[in-house]
């Protein structure tokens, strides 16, 4: 009876303590996804190692909080994220997740030609003219110190736009990560638009990927499947899709922003794929 | 007319040049790897890797060296629906100073001619792995996979296949079947595996090496394994079944080699009735394993995860086909002894229950709490032997625990952690953690409380011919100076978890801060304390045996970002071990019910101070490692001429390119 009552005590505790934290902090944004669309354009498929576990990859939720002056990017998945590459064990030590690596790409100012179009190297996409980008936020497994270096050394273009977070955890489900408001240009406001893509942290990159996970045509033990041996496929897993309410038309939504067809005779010269932002 | 062949040869050159190298290199996957490592240490051993191997003596383990190795790997598609791998590696072990050594060997000696070190140090190319693998068509919510040849295995878990650790990663090999339904939903596995004849098994082998075994047979020993996985959207169920099955001739047929029986006749020369040559040779099972594993992880909330582990472990072995390695190899052996020729229902069994909650919150205030019971003779033989971790506790090791005698703490280098056995471990484990940010950085707090208790704790258990002690069961372990011959005092075999009398109790306290300091590149802070005490009553016919030891240790590290790509690393730590008790010899009568006599077990402390500093910088693909440390122990022992000291300098540095 004792033990019981002791665990009753320790959940009261750790619920009021949340319902607390989630009084204080302030929400900007709060966007759904529907679960089961974490096959990119509707046909990729997970790499085949059993450490890919279903739902891994598929978002289900994204939330922005502001903080005083942290802002925290939440994204949330279908299955608990584990870390069975023991990411703490790594050169300088991991985040406490293996698998997942989210980029969160945001338009502070809605205007046309104005930021980046090409999403960092290996996701094989660009954003359209009106959904150009200023700052990228990685959640990323991988420490500062090699984020910086891969930035610095496959993406010195776009190395003002990357946001490398002050801390990066897991919470359950969800990869939460902080950065300084300072460091997007201010505290998130209405306007900006969000476009969260999901690929798979791969620490042993190709030369031209920023640390993602490359899609092929057919899946292999640590390579997603279903798409194209070459680099006119978008290497998305799952992305958030307008509205941003997590109905069963986003998913649908999301296969035609990533549906793709090579060029037969120069693949990898094929335009990439260009994303819309979500502007809740 | 003349102007139209030109044309055309012009339209197909332009054509072809248009296609032409992409359509070989399609098929055509090439993947290459230079790693070199440098291992110094101030002492005189030669080798290139700091723990070699502990049975087998082998002229590749050391403590000073400099070697290359080289890989390539070859990916092919063949079709559509086919796919094949290869991987070409050089043999690790030539020492730079070997200059060139052709792979001859030498029984008289180490000489300069160039011919007497071996293949180990001829860095020759050797298959490392090969497979091919079928995509069968299905439709698209379906993949099936047959995959014939190399596997690592990963798909199973630690508690019944072991995932094999990355330099290993193409010696298993099989036939292996993955399918997947809905994304996920559903998974299936299916694997008959050849067994490693080198370890799984009674003397560490599938018959080699085994004195009751004058012909040992090894190429049909094959482990069978099935998974299934069902994976709905509030967690997921896993159900494995592992069997291995180590199978030897009958001896007894007359057409076995080496047949006791070769002629159908008796000493006398007497007709054995029903012995008749059909030139077919019949096997016996020499030893099985078998294990299955049930997990449920439930997810019902954001904040809480559930996971609910049943494992079950069984083996049966025949004593005509494998000796005591229990009683003839001075307790040292992977399994326990106990044949089930003639009555099945004396193997050895076991269950392991675990279970674990996982409750986060919103503010970075999150706990761990895990149970488990770990029965006494529950042992994977082909479960994970390293590189993985069962327990949420740090345990006494750093490495990890697993449920198996057959661990490898072997053919690695001194920064790399031990794994221990937790077979018998009962208890509970509570990890909270905390983790809040402030404008230019972050703290992390992480610690830990486990109290367990032992399903091993008896009195006289007889670890002469039935229950493995690996010899050495006493005193805490140093994995910073670890020697397998244990001539150092360097305490308990981490697969030790017999002895023949136990009454043992143990806490494990540690408590981990953390800041990161975002400055400059930067900075990682931390500060790590760890506390272990350890009872044993040990024998209860005297208190002169009874065990208390209380290991303390303190360390702190710095972490700096110096530049894009290079991070340096700074640390300290300090071990002081109290032990009372430490280790002896208690006499009993045969019955083990009278104490005859108890000497020893004296108290013993242990000093220890290492001081640590690394380097690794990363450029255009080059990945640089360097790690130096140097580890002064002091051994305090009674009577006090009995005490020792280390200083010890050692480093590794590594360089790897991949392309």
């Amino acid at each position: 009876m004792r033990s019981v009552r002791t665990v009753l005590v320790l959940l009261s505790i750790l619920g009021v303590t949340g319902v607390a934290a989630a009084a204080r902090a302030e929400g900007v944004v709060s966007l759904k996804d529907p679960s089961g669309d974490d096959n990119g354009p509707g046909s990729y498929v997970y790499p085949t190692d059993a450490v890919y576990a279903a739902g891994a990859f598929d978002i289900t939720a994204f939330d922005v909080e502001v903080k005083g002056s942290d802002v925290t990017f939440k994204v949330t998945v279908r299955s608990k994220i584990d870390d069975p590459w023991d990411s703490k064990s790594w050169p300088g030590g991991g985040n406490g997740f293996s698998l997942q690596f989210a980029q969160v790409y945001i338009d502070t100012d809605h205007k046309e030609g104005s930021g980046f179009r090409d999403a960092l190297p290996g996701l094989n996409v660009r954003f359209r003219p009106e959904s150009a980008y200023e700052k990228v936020v990685l959640l990323s497994p991988q420490n500062r110190p090699r984020l910086q270096s891969e930035v610095a050394a496959k993406a010195g273009a776009l190395k003002g736009a990357v946001v490398i977070p002050k801390s990066t955890r897991v919470q359950g489900k969800s990869i939460v990560a902080t950065v300084d408001a300072k460091d997007l240009g201010g505290v998130p406001a209405k306007g900006w638009g969000y476009a969260v893509l999901m690929q798979s942290n791969e620490g042993f990159p190709a030369s031209t990927d920023l640390l993602s996970r490359k899609v092929n045509e057919l899946a292999g033990q640590h390579r997603f499947g279903g798409g194209s041996d070459w680099e006119c496929d978008p290497h998305v897993i799952d992305l958030v899709a307008a509205p941003g309410k997590g109905g069963a038309d986003e998913a649908k939504a999301q296969h035609d922003q990533l549906a793709y067809k090579c060029d037969a005779n120069n693949p990898d010269a094929t335009p990439k794929v260009e994303l819309p932002m979500v502007y809740p | 007319m003349r102007r139209g062949i030109v044309a055309l040869a012009v339209a197909l050159v332009t054509s072809a040049a248009a296609v032409p190298a992409r359509a070989d290199l399609l098929n055509f996957d090439l993947a290459g790897r230079l790693y070199t490592k440098y291992l110094y240490r101030n002492n005189d051993s030669q080798g290139l890797v700091s723990y070699g191997n502990p049975f087998w003596t082998d002229n590749i383990s050391g403590d000073n060296g400099v070697g290359t190795e080289f890989e390539l790997k070859v990916f092919g598609k063949v079709s559509k629906y086919v796919q094949a791998y290869a991987r070409l590696q050089s043999r690790f072990g030539e020492l730079w100073q070997d200059w060139w050594e052709n792979g001859d060997y030498n029984a008289s000696g180490t000489n300069t001619s160039g011919e007497s070190e071996g293949m180990n140090h001829a860095s020759y190319i050797k298959l490392r792995g090969t497979w091919v693998r079928l995509q069968v068509p299905t439709p698209s919510w379906w993949t099936h996979t047959l995959t014939w040849g190399s596997s690592d295995l990963g798909m199973f878990n630690a508690w019944t296949v072991g995932k094999v650790r990355y330099i290993d990663r193409d010696n298993g090999k099989g036939i292996f079947i993955n399918g997947n339904v809905k994304q996920g939903f559903f998974t299936y596995d299916l694997a008959m595996i050849a067994m490693p004849k080198l370890w799984v098994g009674p003397w560490w082998s599938t018959g080699i090496g085994d004195p009751n075994l004058s012909n040992p047979f090894w190429s049909q020993d094959w482990a069978y394994g099935a998974k299934l996985n069902v994976a709905p959207d509030w967690g997921a169920f896993t159900l494995i079944s592992i069997l291995t099955n180590d199978v030897e001739v009958d001896r007894t047929d007359p057409d076995a080699v080496g047949s006791t029986y070769s002629t159908c006749k008796d000493d006398l020369g007497n007709p054995i009735v029903g012995c008749s040559k059909d030139n077919a040779v019949d096997t016996f099972s020499r030893f099985w394993n078998s294990v299955t594993t049930l997990e449920a992880q439930i997810d019902p909330l954001d904040w809480l995860s559930l996971n609910t582990f049943i494992g079950l472990s069984v083996q049966g072995l025949d004593d005509r086909l494998t000796a005591n390695g229990v009683e003839q190899n001075q307790g040292v052996s992977p399994v326990v002894f106990r044949s089930t020729y003639k009555d099945f229902y004396k193997n050895a069994d076991g269950f392991a229950f675990r279970q674990r909650f996982d409750f986060t919150t919103p503010v970075g205030l999150g706990v761990k709490i895990e149970y488990f019971n770990i029965g006494q003779e529950f042992n994977a033989i082909f479960g994970a032997r390293r590189e993985a971790d069962v327990l949420l506790t740090e345990g006494f090791i750093e490495g990890g625990q697993l449920p198996t005698l057959n661990l490898a703490n072997e053919f690695i280098d001194f920064d790399e952690a031990f794994v221990e056995s937790c077979i018998g471990w009962h208890g509970a484990t509570i990890q909270p953690t905390y983790n809040v940010s402030f404008p230019h950085g972050t703290f992390e707090v992480a610690a830990e409380g486990t109290l367990f208790s032992y399903n091993q704790n008896r009195q006289n258990r007889d670890v002469d011919k039935v229950y493995p002690d690996f010899l050495h069961s006493d005193g805490f372990t140093d994995t910073d100076l670890y020697d397998y011959a244990n001539t150092t005092d360097r305490g308990r075999d981490p697969r030790s978890v017999y002895r023949r009398n136990q009454d043992r109790l143990s806490a494990i306290g540690v408590l981990n801060l953390k800041s990161t300091l975002d400055f400059y590149k930067g900075i990682d802070l931390g500060l790590k304390g760890k506390f272990i005490w350890d009872r044993d009553w040990r024998s209860h016919l005297t208190v002169d045996d009874d065990y208390l030891g209380k290991i303390v240790q303190v360390r702190a590290r710095l972490g700096v970002g110096l530049a894009d790509g290079l991070q340096g690393e700074l640390g300290v730590q300090k071990d002081w071990w109290f032990e009372n008790g430490r280790k002896g010899t208690l006499v009993t009568s045969e019955d083990g019910k009278r104490l005859v006599s108890v000497t020893g077990y004296n108290d013993d402390e242990t000093q220890k101070l290492k001081v640590f500093f690394g380097l690794s910088y990363e450029y255009e693909g080059l990945k640089l490692r360097y790690r130096f440390e140097f580890l002064d122990k002091d051994q305090y022992r009674e009577p006090a001429d009995r005490n020792q000291h280390w200083l010890v300098f050692r480093s590794k540095a590594s360089l790897e390119v991949n392309w």
